[in-house]
């Protein structure tokens, strides 16, 4: 094998490549190598830990067609150290590959990539989406801090994705908080519902394509394929619980506030939040305020009042300030609309006029 | 194996493709998989964890996992692979059943919980020889008016003559013939770790309590109490207690009780109050009976010539004879057929030592070697301190490990004459008993000979 890269071209395939390597030792040698194959259909980079793998293109040019494995930390750490514009050559003979760029000239020994598994496309792609690569990035990397992270329960470390009706629905909940993000789909037809791994769409949306992608899947595998290449992951097969019948279907009291007042009143009380990171929320619509309070008995107290529109009657309840603040990082909206539907019920935040999001906060015990 | 059970004929291929796959390959393919059913149509339905698993089983395994199954049976059709549910993945453990038909029985250990006697021991397999008919005579009389004839039993001999065998014997017609009596067996092992942990437990009391209740106690290898001085003073305690309602108390020991070290005086005289009895060596006859019952009892009958050679082929205690009599039964229930003279030479040929064909050389070798002197300096007339001591155990060991002759030895040294051969080999003699250090040094020169 022989070929030449762009050295820009090199780094970015090599990270995105590398991430789907495998990272824990004592598996397979080749699960932790770049598989890179050079033939007719241009250069590609694999690389697999059997959860997910990723079939990356790479423009470059040909000299002599070729597949090679190499570890991914080495060809790593290479890409990262790279500088300057350029090509770098691969030159594979024996069972050494040479790399040329500039004026060095580095040698690295291969692994057998015999046992390098098939990277498996889903066997009848009939439920398959167009949609823009940068909106399912932002979907999963938000959606995707709300899943659990325990092994216990596979379905609550993963992503619920529900097609239905031209819109794409992503939950996810770790039975403390939950997420939902609607984004809605150009092409309305097909419907379907799968479990991705949370674990895995974070490396997905890290690795996607800003354009639009194919996103298809079957009963244990989904693939998004772009002009780029092709990404695949295992899915979750497990039941996801029936998240819809746990939202309060009304509210005894909602308030608005502005979302920098609420971001930085949070963050000053949380200073004071006790080991279980408690933080009382006050609702007081004669006062027209929202309040939070928190004491700890080592460090002191404090409350904090923001202005707010509030209807309904008062009610004091307890969270949990790390669930609270995550809805922050949920939704871009400039207020944030709370709604409590009673002691003991979760809490409900949305942005204003961000239908997309549904965040539910479960109250801690009084 | 099973076949038609899907776990027991998932071990098996896993341990068939252990053997022809690399451990990372194994680890990674196999770790996460089981047969989740043999189907009806012969078809077994592997399940996996996803589709790249399935793809490379299909791809590189099928074929190997193929043959595996129809190398246990020609039945089975073609395997199938199936992605399964992650929580259907962990399968819960199946209870381990238990095999019966082709295990050798192990019941002559079964122990009976509540009195800890082992119903094996009985008077119907105990054989009565000249050596044992004084014990079995006292055991007798004990048994026909437990508490008043001897009080305390104490029964002793070296390892191996069947003292145990004897004692719990009594516990085991006592319960027969006083049904509704208690009995209780233990070791004086036992009793020291079960007091310790009552004193730990901060029970002592209950203890106490748990001892007296018994209308007979046996205690075996009475021995091993010595230097045990809080054990001691608590068994002095009970020893009143159950003597003092008459209970009868059988103990054993290896040595009489006024041999043994480290005991007190006070429990030394109580133990010796009763009646004391020694079992001594089994003469051949006795030994001849003893593996021809002990043969009868498995249901393998021996001819004479292998009963004789069995019983005097080996001197030692009858723990040893019982093992190779157990040797013997063994290779008859997998044979099928008893043995003849010839096999059981054969078969018994690890229980006879080693016979030992050293050269004098050898020996002076090592000796002078373990000594750190020069092995010519043996054979020369040399007096020096450090030369005639090795020469005197190498004197020693000839005579008495390989039974060379005074006057062979006296010549192969050197040319001495043999009265100082015998002078040294009697000095080194009398020197082992006294002298600890002199012992293990000889003890070392002979594992060194082996």
């Amino acid at each position: 094998m022989n070929i030449s890269i762009e050295k820009k071209e090199f780094s970015e395939a090599v990270h995105t490549a590398s991430r789907f390597a495998e990272r824990k030792s004592g598996t397979l040698p080749v699960l932790s190598s770049i598989l890179i194959l050079a033939g007719d259909d241009g250069i590609k980079m694999r690389a697999t830990n059997l959860e997910t793998g990723i079939d990356l293109k790479i423009n470059g040019e040909v000299k002599s067609d070729g597949v090679v494995a190499i570890p991914a930390v080495v060809l790593q750490q290479i890409a990262s150290s790279l500088t300057n514009d350029g090509k770098i050559d691969l030159e594979h003979t024996g069972d050494i590959v040479s790399l040329v760029s500039g004026m060095g000239k580095s040698s690295i020994k291969t692994v057998p990539y015999d046992d390098f598994p098939l990277i498996p496309f889903p066997e009848n792609p009939k439920n398959r989406i167009v949609l823009p690569g940068v909106l399912l990035r932002s979907l999963f990397t938000t959606v995707a801090s709300c899943a659990s992270t325990s092994t216990i329960r596979p379905e609550l470390s993963s992503i619920y994705i529900v097609i239905e009706g031209g819109i794409l629905t992503a939950v996810a909940t770790d039975s403390f908080r939950l997420a939902e993000k609607k984004v809605p789909l150009s092409n309305k037809g097909t419907q379907g519902k799968f479990l991705i791994p949370a674990k895995n769409a974070m490396e997905i949306a890290q690795a996607l394509p800003d354009d639009d992608i194919i996103m298809s899947f079957d009963e244990n595998q989904c693939a998004f394929v772009g002009n780029t290449g092709m990404i695949v992951s295992r899915l979750t097969n497990a039941t996801y619980p029936d998240y819809r019948q746990i939202i309060p279907k009304e509210s005894i009291v909602e308030a608005i506030v502005l979302r920098k007042d609420f971001e930085m009143a949070l963050k000053r009380t949380t200073v004071f939040s006790d080991s279980f990171q408690k933080v009382r929320v006050s609702f007081d619509p004669k006062k027209k305020s929202f309040s939070f309070f928190a004491r700890n008995a080592d460090i002191g107290e404090s409350s904090e009042t923001l202005p707010a529109q509030i209807s309904g009657s008062a009610l004091d309840i307890s969270f949990n300030h790390r669930y609270l603040s995550a809805v922050l990082a949920l939704t871009s909206a400039e207020s944030i609309s709370i709604l409590a539907s009673g002691i003991g019920r979760p809490l409900i935040l949305k942005g204003v006029g961000d239908t997309s999001l549904l965040y539910l906060v479960s109250p801690m015990n009084q | 194996m099973d076949k038609g059970n899907p776990r027991e004929l998932w071990e098996y291929v896993l341990t068939q493709i252990e053997l022809s796959i690399s451990p990372a390959n194994f680890n990674t393919w196999f770790r996460n998989s089981f047969i989740v059913k043999i189907g009806e149509d012969s078809v077994i339905y592997i399940g996996v964890p996803s589709q790249f698993f399935k793809d490379w089983y299909l791809k590189k395994f099928h074929s190997l996992l193929l043959k595996i199954v129809r190398d246990v049976s020609y039945e089975f059709r073609n395997i199938e692979y199936l992605i399964v549910k992650d929580e259907h993945r962990k399968i819960p453990k199946e209870t381990k059943n238990v095999r019966g038909a082709m295990e050798l029985p192990l019941d002559e250990f079964y122990i009976n919980k509540s009195d800890s006697l082992n119903p094996r021991y009985t008077f119907e397999t105990f054989v009565i020889g000249s050596f044992n008919n004084l014990a079995y005579a006292a055991s007798q009389a004990v048994l026909n008016r437990p508490g008043i004839t001897y009080n305390p039993l104490f029964i002793y001999g070296d390892t191996g003559r069947g003292k145990t065998h004897l004692i719990q014997a009594i516990g085991n017609q006592f319960k027969k013939q006083y049904p509704g009596q208690k009995v209780f067996y233990l070791t004086s092992e036992k009793f020291v770790v079960d007091y310790t942990d009552s004193v730990q437990a901060g029970t002592a009391n209950r203890f106490k309590d748990k001892y007296r209740h018994y209308d007979l106690l046996i205690m075996d290898d009475i021995q091993f109490l010595s230097k045990k001085e809080k054990s001691e003073e608590e068994l002095f305690h009970l020893f009143n207690a159950l003597h003092d309602m008459n209970k009868q108390i059988i103990f054993s020991s290896d040595r009489s009780p006024v041999s043994i070290p480290d005991i007190t005086e006070r429990l030394k005289g109580r133990l010796a109050s009763g009646m004391t009895i020694d079992i001594g060596e089994p003469d051949p006859e006795s030994r001849m009976a003893i593996v021809k019952k002990k043969a009868a009892s498995h249901g393998v009958i021996l001819s004479d010539e292998v009963i004789e050679y069995v019983a005097t082929s080996m001197s030692g205690s009858i723990r040893e004879l019982e093992g190779m009599v157990n040797s013997i039964i063994c290779h008859a229930q997998v044979k099928g057929f008893a043995p003849d003279i010839a096999e059981v030479r054969q078969s018994l040929r690890s229980f006879t030592r080693p016979q030992k064909n050293i050269s004098v050389k050898n020996v002076v070798d090592r000796v002078a070697e373990y000594y750190g002197i020069d092995e010519e300096s043996i054979y020369e007339k040399t007096r020096r301190r450090e030369v005639v001591r090795p020469r005197q155990v190498i004197m020693y060991l000839l005579r008495e490990d390989f039974s060379a002759s005074y006057p062979t030895i006296g010549t192969k040294l050197g040319g001495r004459d043999h009265t100082t051969v015998i002078h040294s080999c009697e000095k080194i003699k009398r020197e082992v008993i006294v002298d600890s250090e002199l012992a293990k040094e000889i003890q070392d020169i002979r594992t060194l000979l082996v």
